[in-house]
Formats: C-alpha cells, sequence, structure tokens
C-alpha cells in the first residue's frame, strides 16, 4: 500500500497509543500502569504469565473492558474510527458445532461496512477470497469452521479481520497450539500485513515467536513491567521480574520456566 | 390417492379452517426464522420464560378488552418482558434462577387476573390451549402485523445475529452492541409468542418456537438453509395438523382440540427427522473411516 517513495519520508503514524491507562473488571482492578505506543507497520509483543493481563489489555483497547484511568486512543482518536481495529480471539470460545463455513465466517469481517440492511456483494466476496489468500486457506473455502484443525480456525479468524481491512489488529495468543506449519503460515501472514502498514499487537508467551515478528516488547504481570525494543527489554532480569520466577533461564531462542511447557 | 390427500385441501375450502391456516402459515414463516436464532444461541429456556411471562399480559389484556383487546395487552406485556430478560441475562449473576423467579411470578399473576372472571375455567383452557378454529377475521389481521413486525427485527439484523450467535466478543469487538441486538431478538420472540398465544394457547407456543429451528438443524450443517428449511417444516406440520384434526373431526367423530394436534405433528415430524438423522449417519460412518481425503494443514 506504501508504493509511493514520498510517502517513506513522512514520519510513520501512530495506530495505538496507551498513557497511564488502568482497566478493571466490575471494579475490581485488573491491570493499571500501563503506558505504550505502536506505529503503523510495526508489531509490539504482549509477554506476561497466564493471567498477566494480556487479554485484558487487549479488550481494554477495544473498550471490551472498563478503563479506570488514563486514555487509549487509536489513530489518535479517543474512539476507535469503525472498523479501524481488528480482533482475532481464542478459538476455544467457540462453539465447534456451529453450522457455519470458513468462508461465511470470514465474511462476518466485512458485516460492520455492510451495515444492516445490505446484503454481501462481488466486492465482500472478492475480499473475503482474497484475506483467506492471506492466510493460506482458500482451499478450504468451503469447509464448516467447526471441522478445521485449531491451527486453520485461528487463521479463519484471522482472516475476518483482514477481510475488514483493519489499519491495527489485536492478536489473542494467536500461535497457541499451532504445529509448525500453521506457525509459519501465521508469521507470513503478520509479516505481510506489517509491509501493508498494519500495526500489530499480539499477546504470545512464544519468546521465539515475539522475536521472529515484533519490533517491540511490552512485559506485563497486573502492571506493566517494562517496554522497549525487544533486545534491550528481553533481558534475564526481567523476564524473572514478570514471570515471578528465580529459575528462568534464557537463550537465544527460548525461555525455560520451571513448570511451564518450554517453548 | 384422491381420498388420502383430498382432506388436505377440501377442508380449507371452509372460511373458519382458512383462517386458521393462515394464521398458523404466518406463524410458521417467522417462527421457523426466529426459531433458528433461539436454537443457534442457546435461548430455549429464556424463550420458555417469555412464554410465561407475556401470560399476564394476555390475561389483562382479556379482562379489560375483550377478544379485541387481547393483543394490545399481551404486545405491551411481551415488550416489557423483553427487556427485563435482557437485562437481567446480562446483569444477574445466576441468570436461570432469576429467569425462573421472575416469569413463574408473572404467570401466576396471569391466571390471578383471569380468576376474577366469571366464567373462569372456560376462558382460562381458550388461553392456555387456544382457540384456532374459532379465530376471527380480525384477529387474523392482528397476528399477521404482528408477526410481519417479528419478521422486519430479525429480517433486518439477521446477519448481526448471526454473528452474535457465534462469537460475541468479536462482534463487540467490531463496534456492534450485543445488548441491542439480544434486545431485538427476545422483543421478536416475544412478538412471537404473543401471536401464537391465541393460535396454539400459551402453553404449546414453545414447541411452535423450538422444534422447526432443532429439525433445520438436524437435516443441515449449511447456515442460510437453516431458516428457509424451518419455516417449511413448521408450515407443512402446521398444515397437516389441521387437516389431521379436521379429517378425525368428520369422518371419525373424535374432537381434537387443534392446537395440540398441530403441536403433536410438529413433535413427530422432529422425530421422523431424528430417525432419519440416525439412520443416515450409521450408514455414513463406514465411508468415514477411511483415510482422510486431505491432510489437515496447508
Amino acid at each position: 500500500m506504501n508504493e509511493n517513495p514520498s510517502q517513506q519520508r513522512i514520519p510513520v503514524p501512530l495506530a495505538l497509543r496507551v498513557s497511564g491507562a488502568s482497566f478493571a473488571y466490575a471494579q475490581t482492578p485488573a491491570l493499571t500502569g500501563i503506558d505504550f505506543d505502536l506505529h503503523a507497520g510495526e508489531a509490539v509483543a504482549l509477554i506476561g504469565p497466564n493471567g498477566s493481563g494480556k487479554s485484558t489489555l487487549l479488550k481494554g483497547i477495544l473498550g471490551l473492558i472498563q478503563r479506570t484511568e488514563g486514555t487509549v486512543e487509536v489513530l489518535g482518536q479517543a474512539t476507535a474510527p469503525a472498523g479501524t481495529v481488528g480482533y482475532v480471539p481464542q478459538t476455544d470460545e467457540l462453539d465447534p458445532e456451529f453450522p457455519v463455513s470458513l468462508e461465511q465466517v470470514v465474511m462476518m469481517g466485512r458485516y460492520r461496512e455492510l451495515g444492516w440492511l445490505r446484503l454481501p456483494g462481488k466486492k465482500d466476496r472478492r475480499a473475503v477470497a482474497e484475506a483467506l489468500e492471506t492466510v493460506g486457506l482458500g482451499h478450504r473455502a468451503k469447509t464448516r469452521f467447526g471441522e478445521l484443525s485449531g491451527g486453520q480456525q485461528q487463521r479463519g479468524l484471522l482472516a475476518r479481520a483482514v477481510a475488514a481491512g483493519p489499519r491495527l489488529l489485536l492478536l489473542d495468543e494467536p500461535f497457541n497450539g499451532l504445529d509448525q506449519s500453521n506457525r509459519e503460515a501465521l508469521v507470513g501472514t503478520v509479516e505481510r500485513l506489517k509491509a501493508d502498514g498494519v500495526a500489530v499487537l499480539v499477546s504470545t508467551h512464544d519468546l521465539e515467536l515475539a522475536r521472529a515478528v515484533c519490533e517491540r516488547v511490552l512485559l506485563l504481570n497486573g502492571n506493566q513491567v517494562a517496554f522497549g525494543p525487544r533486545e534491550s527489554v528481553l533481558t534475564l532480569e526481567n523476564v524473572q521480574r514478570t514471570f515471578h520466577e528465580v529459575g528462568v533461564e534464557m537463550d537465544q531462542h527460548t525461555l525455560v520456566i520451571p513448570g511451564h511447557e518450554g517453548h | 390417492m384422491a381420498d388420502l390427500f383430498g382432506p388436505l385441501v377440501t377442508a380449507f375450502s371452509l372460511p373458519f379452517m382458512a383462517r386458521a391456516l393462515v394464521v398458523l402459515l404466518a406463524l410458521s414463516l417467522v417462527a421457523g426464522i426466529v426459531g433458528v436464532l433461539v436454537n443457534l444461541r442457546s435461548l430455549e429456556f429464556i424463550s420458555d420464560g417469555l412464554t410465561h411471562s407475556v401470560f399476564p399480559g394476555i390475561a389483562i389484556g382479556f379482562v379489560w378488552g375483550g377478544r379485541e383487546g387481547l393483543f394490545v395487552g399481551a404486545m405491551i406485556a411481551a415488550v416489557l418482558a423483553a427487556i427485563v430478560l435482557t437485562v437481567i441475562t446480562r446483569r444477574a449473576v445466576s441468570g436461570d434462577a432469576a429467569i425462573a423467579i421472575v416469569f413463574t411470578a408473572m404467570f401466576s399473576i396471569g391466571i390471578l387476573v383471569v380468576s376474577r372472571q366469571t366464567n373462569y375455567a372456560g376462558q382460562l383452557e381458550q388461553l392456555l390451549f387456544g382457540r384456532l378454529l374459532t379465530v376471527t377475521a380480525a384477529e387474523v389481521t392482528q397476528t399477521l402485523v404482528i408477526c410481519a413486525i417479528a419478521l422486519l427485527l430479525v429480517g433486518l439484523t439477521l446477519k448481526q445475529q448471526v454473528f452474535r450467535a457465534f462469537d460475541r466478543t468479536a462482534l463487540a469487538a467490531a463496534g456492534y452492541r450485543p445488548l441491542l441486538l439480544d434486545l431485538v431478538l427476545n422483543v421478536a420472540i416475544a412478538l412471537v409468542v404473543v401471536a401464537a398465544s391465541s393460535a396454539v394457547g400459551n402453553l404449546l407456543v414453545l414447541a411452535v418456537l423450538i422444534v422447526p429451528g432443532a429439525v433445520a438443524r438436524l437435516i443441515t450443517v449449511r447456515l442460510w438453509l437453516l431458516f428457509p428449511l424451518a419455516a417449511c417444516f413448521a408450515a407443512l406440520c402446521a398444515w397437516v395438523g389441521l387437516a389431521v384434526g379436521f379429517e378425525a373431526s368428520v369422518s371419525a367423530g373424535i374432537d381434537l382440540p387443534s392446537g395440540a394436534t398441530v403441536v403433536l405433528v410438529l413433535v413427530a415430524g422432529y422425530l421422523l427427522v431424528l430417525l432419519g438423522r440416525l439412520v443416515f449417519d450409521r450408514m455414513r460412518r463406514p465411508a468415514l473411516s477411511a483415510p482422510e481425503p486431505e491432510p489437515a494443514t496447508a
């Protein structure tokens, strides 16, 4: 999308800025002191143990969870312009028996633009086909969603978000339980979206994948432990503070936490 | 052959049978479509709650306005109940208990109201079990209007309702308000309950709302086929049920309550389709144990 070379000199616009934000479930504080930003074409990894508030932060940015302090600005605006934020939830909350094909799930990404009355047209079907090609699932379009493997379902939900043409994409643990080929497909898709100027915020506990696609890292454990370029943030000390485990070991590619499954 | 299928057509040349058929066909269309959403959202229990909570509205409308006033009271009660229900299921910690308490209370209020009437037993029976064959032309019009409103509510939001049923979080993330969609659907369900109450009776409404959707789910996994299938199944059962009741009365002298007959035909149809599904699955299973046609990943 950035074909015009003169555009390269313009400073990269801010897709997301979260300043001094806290989030709460029914008045119970869930996450405090969040301060970070995200530029177009950049990816930030959210890393923290289970229950550290990764999903809470994503839902807070979407406005699905109450913000008790601070501000969240999407594309410079307090309320995200319609259709600009894509969200890819975890698939395990979905009913595998639901009678819907992959293609129909991806079409849901077009509903916002279609509005209440219009039925999907040629343009929407093309957007769906392109989104399915982007995630490498064009050949599975007619398959019932629940019959797809976990990794394919995850990629299908990513395609749904992509079909809406978002400027900011929030991914909740997209790499959970994926086999190697699904991981590679997902990493490839995220790289392509970044090249198109989409900003990506991805929660994961997989340091290898954070290194593969993310420029900056946000460490989270009920509050913000650290934020910055991945090499300066992903230090042994920071990771130990995040996971509250002195037994954490790290090397160039992996994080080993006693009691957790290592990657 | 002519003898077997003749009653399916000739019975409806009588005006009261034709009116009953028109009411049931309109109901089938709406209840079929709304019923698929009830099934996809697993709202069976909430629908049951709504049938009970609309009852006092029907009763009060009946006491104040007679048979003509019934719909007005019922409409008001239905919309109120739908709003209360939408709020309860969102706020309450234990939704099911709250629904059960509120709506059994509402039902009791309805019975108390009717019990103040002189011809208590007869009128209560009409409200609970319907009086399909004595529906007046004016009531046909009212039923059609109520059905049209419910159809409009669901038709205009159908895409989003399906999205909401599949993935509530993503729907909210896309900027929709799930609460608003829930309210629209609950009002539509309540309107179906009102429209169906005078025909098949308050106690049997649930079958009209739930059986067609369940049947469609047994027949297909193709999303947009579910809606016409449910509507057509309901319409077919309504037609057969009415004809069976008429035939039993004319040929055998057995006076079958028409609402209950239609519901039993619906349930018989469900069992038939269920049986067919089980047989179909059993026949297909050996074929499925063959090697997977394609690897799981691309």
